[in-house]
């Protein structure tokens, strides 16, 4: 750009009267959004002009909680995905997490494949989930009396490492594909109840679709991917959340959309999942 | 000139050969929104494909539009080929790979994040690179404009740079402002975090670092029509331009007031104090200046055409214009959605009262109003006014050209005004299936089926758009006039260096952002205010061991 503009020499007059209507905007905002806008409050009283201005940059410091009575903090979980824990499950020791498993094999099955259909398969789960139901049973908030003792010998550490052997077995839960395929009636059109729970859910009872979270298509961190896993297994965590006996789900999602479900809903979704996948616990044993 | 001309034409096509299909998917989007029955219901098709009508839409069409047009006014407005070709066709290529990768990413479903990414949502680094290369490569397009104007300065001492290339510099440096934002965003945040370079995202930085983007780049999209409004407008009524001052001040407004108030768009963010929002909304106001100066000069251009082809009266001279010429009858319907859909814009930058409508389809239907009706139209008149000048082939009907152009505002009108009613009435956006059985939902049924026919309006005119453009590049070639851009009732002789150059304005600008966004994105960095992100490609949000096949 040539230079002959002067885009600062203040006696031409356009630069003149460009910088001053500037100059006269920015006064004039600045007045009106901090000086004017964030000192008269409708629930409280006239700020002065300091506690106005961090107020309209959003530093609310002068807002002193409420006095209401507070109910004791229960805390569903204390984990939390921070990119500490995300390093931690993610440095997992695959081989020596290989040692601890054998403490897991005579319920969960060989390699994790479980064969009862009232415990989970773990072969293929993703490592953050057992890492944080691991923590969940050391930390008393999901109660199971075997797996509660079990959490309270392992240490954070031992946790990663078995989850990141878990993680890795075959024959376990199928392979997450990545986003599905295109494929109709997942709308709230379809009339099979199970399947439009889980791919839209029901927005009059406030239900999100299941697949939204745990698959297919939708993962989301912290989540199990629930296809292939034992239906009995899925149909009693749902009723268990219905009940409030299990609380360990963050922001209680669980047990808000499981309490609405009806026991016929649950076990239709239950099934869908578990007939979805390939059977695992029956093929995968067979294979062996 | 022949590859000035080329280099016009090739982008033309790219713009429009994916303007089509993108069409097709929001015809789609409305069918599936709507209580009708639709092919392929589901949910997340559906966000692929906003995705993709998004990027398509907002990215590619214009930037290719707005690329081929300023080599197509560089060299007729300046009289000269324009220099650089070389460099104009690595941009063109570089513009075009990003898009492919873009696309490619968004088909395979790993890049279903919309246009405007929403982190922590988190895509494909296939799709933040296709997306860097397009608006990163079209920065040569920017170069090349500020140097064709200012060699031709060099080489003409004291004379006013045509009010032709003086604007589509002007939309180039609006360009390079407004994507400032997005692209510091994609280098600094999301390529990274895709890359696996980072394990968390700052949403609020990222957020606010588009919103720098998110307004100014709809003048961008706005600055090609403007431009025909102020130079190709004039000259097809017949008349001259009311005042070349007026238009050089315009686009001197717009390069200044459409940055520093993106912010308008995070009303509802939690990151940002009140005292910051209504600053921006309060600069927002003065984006309506240079439309309204516009519409003054424009309809005063118009009049002068009007009356010189005998009109007389107070509005004798509405009927006298020359209504047959596709660039008129653009100009006419273009006026009349800008004119609704900018009042619904004032809505929308007021504080208070963009509470009631944010994040309801009362957005959605202003958006498409403004930029799918009153700009769209008048890339459409661009197009049919410099197709048979570039290519010497001329339109084979005029009428079907009308047709078109009216078949478009029809159906832009009939599906964006119930669609904002549906917004007033509580109707989300950005949302796949709503069930109509719900009371609540039910009432916006029709409303909704009536925009649903007006998308299917909008597809047939699209589809006639493309016939009209293929019938004329397959015709014979017969000689054109060449491109004449309208001369003002004053043609300037000398004009002060304020109008005749961009760096006093570039200087307020770079002012007036560190005051609007300096605290805004600054707070960031001592704020600690990153989260993990969402992937929407699947099992790959885990922390590692099972990716899929």
């Amino acid at each position: 750009m040539a230079r002959d503009q002067g885009a600062f020499r203040l006696h031409n007059p356009w630069p003149k009267i460009a910088w001053g209507m500037v100059a006269l905007l920015v006064v004039v905002s600045t007045v009106l959004g901090f000086g004017v806008l964030s000192r008269y409050q409708q629930n409280g009283p006239t700020l002065d002009l300091w506690n106005a201005i961090c107020r309209g940059l959003g530093l609310s410091a002068d807002t002193a909680p409420a006095k209401e009575p507070v109910p004791a903090l229960r805390t569903p979980t204390r984990i939390a995905w921070t990119s500490s824990t995300l390093d931690q499950i993610a440095a997992g020791d695959a081989q020596r997490g290989a040692f601890i498993a054998m403490n897991c094999v005579a319920c969960h099955g060989q390699g994790g494949v479980s064969t009862s259909t009232l415990i989970p398969t773990l072969a293929g789960m993703d490592p953050a989930v057992i890492y944080k139901q691991l923590d969940d049973y050391r930390s008393g908030k999901r109660l199971w009396g075997v797996m509660g003792a079990i959490g309270k010998v392992v240490s954070a550490q031992d946790s990663a490492d078995v989850a990141a052997y878990f993680a890795v077995q075959s024959h376990g839960l199928p392979p997450l594909r990545g986003y599905r395929l295109p494929e109709s009636g997942r709308s709230l059109r379809e009339p099979d109840p199970a399947k439009r729970l889980v791919y839209a859910g029901d927005p009059q009872r406030g239900i999100p679709p299941c697949s939204a979270c745990h698959g297919p298509g939708g993962y989301k961190l912290g989540a199990p991917a629930l296809q292939g896993q034992h239906a009995d297994y899925i149909e009693r965590q749902l009723v268990a959340f219905a009940q409030g006996i299990r609380q360990n789900d963050i922001f209680e999602q669980m047990r808000m959309i499981a309490k609405q479900l009806t026991p016929d809903e649950m076990h239709a979704v239950a099934a869908f999942y578990g007939a979805r996948g390939g059977a695992p616990s029956a093929a995968g044993v067979a294979v062996r | 000139m022949q590859n000035s001309s080329r280099l016009a034409l090739y982008h033309y096509w790219v713009a429009f050969a994916v303007f089509l299909p993108a069409v097709v998917l929001g015809a789609w989007q409305m069918l599936i929104r709507s209580p009708l029955p639709a092919p392929l219901d589901d949910p997340d098709a559906y966000y692929a494909s906003v995705t993709l009508h998004g990027t398509a839409m907002a990215y590619v069409v214009t930037t290719f539009f707005a690329m081929g047009f300023g080599y197509a006014v560089t060299a007729t407005s300046l009289g000269r080929p324009v220099r650089g070709v070389a460099a104009a066709w690595i941009c063109f290529v570089i513009c075009l790979i990003g898009t492919l990768m873009a696309v490619a990413a968004v088909l395979a479903g790993h890049a279903s994040v919309l246009y405007t990414f929403y982190p922590p949502l988190l895509a494909s680094s296939w799709y933040y690179g296709g997306a860097f290369l397009l608006i990163g490569g079209s920065m040569i397009w920017v170069v090349l404009m500020i140097y064709n104007m200012t060699s031709w300065k060099r080489d003409n001492p004291g004379r006013p740079v045509p009010l032709a290339m003086f604007a589509i510099t002007a939309t180039a440096i609006l360009w390079a402002w407004a994507a400032s934002g997005v692209i510091v965003e994609l280098v600094g945040i999301l390529l990274p975090r895709s890359l696996g370079l980072t394990t968390e995202i700052d949403a609020g930085l990222a957020r606010t670092l588009f919103s720098v983007t998110l307004h100014a780049i709809v003048y961008f999209w706005l600055m090609p029509a403007y431009i025909a409004f102020y130079t190709l407008l004039p000259q097809a009524a017949g008349g001259r331009l009311y005042s070349d001052t007026m238009g050089r001040l315009t686009f001197i407004m717009f390069i200044i007031f459409s940055v520093p108030v993106g912010m308008h768009h995070l009303f509802a963010d939690p990151e940002h104090g009140a005292g910051m929002k209504f600053l921006q909304s309060f600069l927002t106001f003065f984006v309506a200046l240079p439309t309204l100066l516009t519409v003054f000069s424009i309809c005063a251009s118009l009049e002068i055409a009007g009356r010189a082809r005998g009109g007389r009266g107070l509005l004798g001279w509405i009927p006298a214009l020359p209504w047959g010429e596709p660039m008129v009858l653009a100009t006419g319907l273009s006026l009349v959605m800008l004119g609704l859909g900018g009042f619904g814009g004032l809505i929308n930058m007021g504080y208070a009262m963009n509470s009631m409508i944010h994040n309801t389809s009362w957005v959605t239907a202003h958006f498409h109003m403004i930029f799918g009706g009153a700009v769209v139209i008048m890339y459409f008149a661009i197009a049919y006014e410099m197709w048979p000048r570039i290519t010497g082939k001329p339109l084979q009907s005029k009428a079907l050209a009308r047709w078109q152009l009216w078949l478009w505002f029809a159906g832009m009108m009939i599906a964006s005004i119930p669609w904002h009613i549906t917004g007033l009435m509580g109707q989300p956006r950005r949302v796949a299936v709503f069930d109509y059985s719900d009371p609540f939902v039910a009432r916006m049924g029709p409303l909704v089926i009536i925009s649903v026919i007006g998308g299917a309006i909008l597809l047939v005119s699209a589809i006639l758009l493309i016939v009209i453009l293929v019938r004329s590049q397959l015709g014979e070639r017969r000689l054109e006039a060449p491109l004449r851009y309208a001369l003002a009732v004053n043609p300037p002789k000398t004009v002060p260096a304020a109008l005749n150059g961009f760096a006093l304005w570039n200087a307020i600008l770079l002012v007036l952002m560190v005051f609007a966004y300096g605290y805004p994105i600054g707070q960031f960095f001592i704020l600690k205010s990153k989260v993990p992100a969402y992937e929407v490609s699947g099992p790959t949000n885990s922390v590692g061991g099972v990716d899929g096949p």
